[in-house]
């Protein structure tokens, strides 16, 4: 179970994530809603630490994630993995060992340094690139592959973390739907088979109603909707993204809904 | 009403802009007037007038004459007599002393080398936290960027003379004199590499629980090692030259006999080892030209 206390994060006088209190219990893939600016990032951000909260806590169950510091920070992220928009590989290197650091934090520090890994650790890593059908790229330099390609090697480092939560920050929102729909139906497996919770921020709302159990909403900083696919209306979700509706709600822009992209289903089919 | 709108806005424009060019050229005449007094300075403290540069060149000549060595076209190829003697006109004559002089070339190639590889492995070390984007703290950063500025802001050849004093002449002290020098000057290089390095790796490394070195060692190094080895490699070739006058002070190397028949002879035997200097640095030159584009080639097309 993740608590998040009053958590806030103040850039300046503006209040990104402002007062947010919720309950994510074990398992349950969520995702969240909301236009630019929302404060989406900001949240996903604050829960592994990449950003510090300015007030309020965050509870894994007895530890305040807000106070951690040094080793034991670190190993919260390596327990916490992040999948990103831009994929945050490194380029240069091979899609294997891009994989293998995700298990950094085991590593005796000579080890990382040298790139040693044994015969067991590079299994594992095959065996995570296999669930997302990228093993036959392991020796290739990353910045060869698509960003599909990319995204699910991504995706195989967080599982080589073996995390009890996935934080996904906007992971489609480079690709293109096809794409889309194989990165969320792997983060949907994910969160089925390993039971490791999900995060998910998500730009169109499709996608979220398609796979996750709970949507979150979020208006300047504040949940504003907090509720199963079924409970949002469509008025509530033109509320939360105000002037951009169209565009997240218009299912041919950036969903994963392949079906919605034929030109014969037009776009307010959805009013 | 439309066309009076837009004559209006570029009337405005119009008023703007001359506004701008006149604030403009305020400055560029305090500029150039600046300028100038400089300039007619440096040339009444350096009297720098064209007769004196007139009267000058002959003398350039002049010395050249004396240390163009008297070559015999009959002679010219004749090796050493019985009784090991050089016949005077011929090369063999001219480089009496050719093997010492390409002794203390290999030496001046393997000092650079040496120093070269010492300078860039501090450099190397203090790059991450010499980098604005990267340093773990500002006092880090500060003090890392105020020892880089520190090593390169001492000449190689006063840094060459402190350490002759302190170690006794040889080339020793020339390798410590130039990898302090390469160390400060590929640091502040190596440093501005690294802050112009993606952050995005260098986050992917963070999420997953990486410590500050892992995150230099996998997010940032693969990004910028081939910069590094081609300024490392550009440095190498700078190196050769500096280890190659560093001898003057008696810092080991060519230099130190480029010294000694300057100021003992000053005859054929100045021109026949500065021959060998050129010849050595541009062969340096070209070889590490191969070397670098070879390995940028190979990176970026790999």
């Amino acid at each position: 179970m993740l608590k998040l206390e009053k958590l806030t994060r103040r850039f300046g006088e503006t209040a990104a994530v402002d007062n947010v209190t919720l309950d994510i219990p074990d398992g349950q893939m969520v995702g969240i809603i909301g236009r630019s600016g929302a404060g989406k990032s900001t949240l996903l951000r604050l829960l592994n630490r990449l950003t510090d909260p300015s007030d309020g806590q965050i509870l894994f169950g007895d530890t305040d994630i807000a106070q951690l510091k040094g080793r034991a920070l670190r190993q919260w992220r390596s327990d916490c993995a992040m999948i990103f928009q831009q994929f945050n590989l490194v380029g240069r290197l091979d899609v294997l060992t891009n994989v293998l650091t995700g298990r950094l934090f085991d590593l005796p520090g000579w080890r990382a340094l040298a790139q040693v890994y044994t015969p067991q650790e590079r299994a594992f890593a095959v065996q995570a690139l296999d669930r997302l059908t990228m093993a036959h790229t392991a020796l290739q330099r990353a910045e060869t592959l698509s960003g599909g390609q990319q995204q699910r090697v991504a995706i195989a480092r967080a599982l080589a973390q073996e995390p009890k939560i996935l934080l996904a920050d906007e992971p489609i929102a480079s690709l293109d739907p096809l794409n889309a729909k194989v990165v969320m139906d792997a983060l949907r497996t994910i969160n089925q088979q390993d039971g490791i919770t999900v995060i998910c921020n998500l730009h169109t709302l499709d996608t979220a109603r398609d796979y996750c159990d709970r949507i979150i909403g979020m208006q300047a900083g504040r949940v504003v909707f907090d509720g199963t696919p079924a409970q949002l209306t469509h008025g509530m979700a033109r509320d939360i993204y105000g002037a951009e509706a169209d565009e997240a709600l218009n299912e041919g822009a950036t969903s994963t809904n392949l079906a919605a992209r034929r030109p014969a289903e037009p776009a307010h089919a959805l009013v | 009403m439309s066309d009076q709108t837009a004559l209006g806005a570029v009337g405005l424009f119009e008023k703007h802009r001359a506004e701008l060019k006149a604030s403009k050229r305020t400055m560029n005449l305090i500029m150039l007037a600046a300028f100038l007094v400089c300039l007619a300075l440096s040339v009444y403290i350096s009297q720098f007038y064209p007769e004196r540069l007139a009267n000058g060149i002959p003398r350039i000549f002049e010395y050249f004459g004396t240390i163009i060595p008297n070559l015999q076209w009959e002679v010219l190829f004749e090796g050493r007599t019985e009784d090991g003697r050089a016949v005077a006109g011929s090369i063999t004559y001219w480089y009496t002393d050719f093997w010492t002089y390409v002794t203390l070339i290999w030496e001046t190639i393997l000092m650079a080398i040496t120093a070269t590889l010492i300078g860039t492995a501090v450099a190397f070390v203090l790059s991450f936290p010499a980098a604005a984007n990267l340093a773990p703290n500002s006092w880090i950063y500060w003090i890392s960027r105020r020892f880089l500025e520190i090593c390169r802001g001492i000449p190689e050849i006063l840094l060459a003379l402190v350490f002759v004093f302190m170690i006794g002449i040889g080339p020793l002290a020339g390798v410590i004199a130039i990898a302090i020098h390469s160390a400060g000057a590929l640091g502040k290089l190596f440093a501005e590499v690294n802050e112009n390095a993606s952050a995005r790796p260098v986050e992917g490394i963070t999420a997953v629980g990486g410590t500050w070195v892992q995150k230099m060692a996998y997010g940032v190094v693969p990004q910028v090692t081939p910069n590094f080895v081609s300024y490392a490699l550009l440095r190498f070739e700078v190196n050769v030259r500096a280890s190659s006058i560093i001898g003057f002070v008696g810092a080991g190397g060519i230099g130190q006999e480029l010294n000694r028949v300057i100021s003992f002879y000053s005859d054929d035997r100045v021109l026949a080892v500065l021959i060998l200097v050129v010849l050595m640095v541009t062969l340096i030159d070209l070889l590490s030209e191969r070397l670098r584009l070879g390995y940028i080639g190979r990176e970026n097309f790999a």
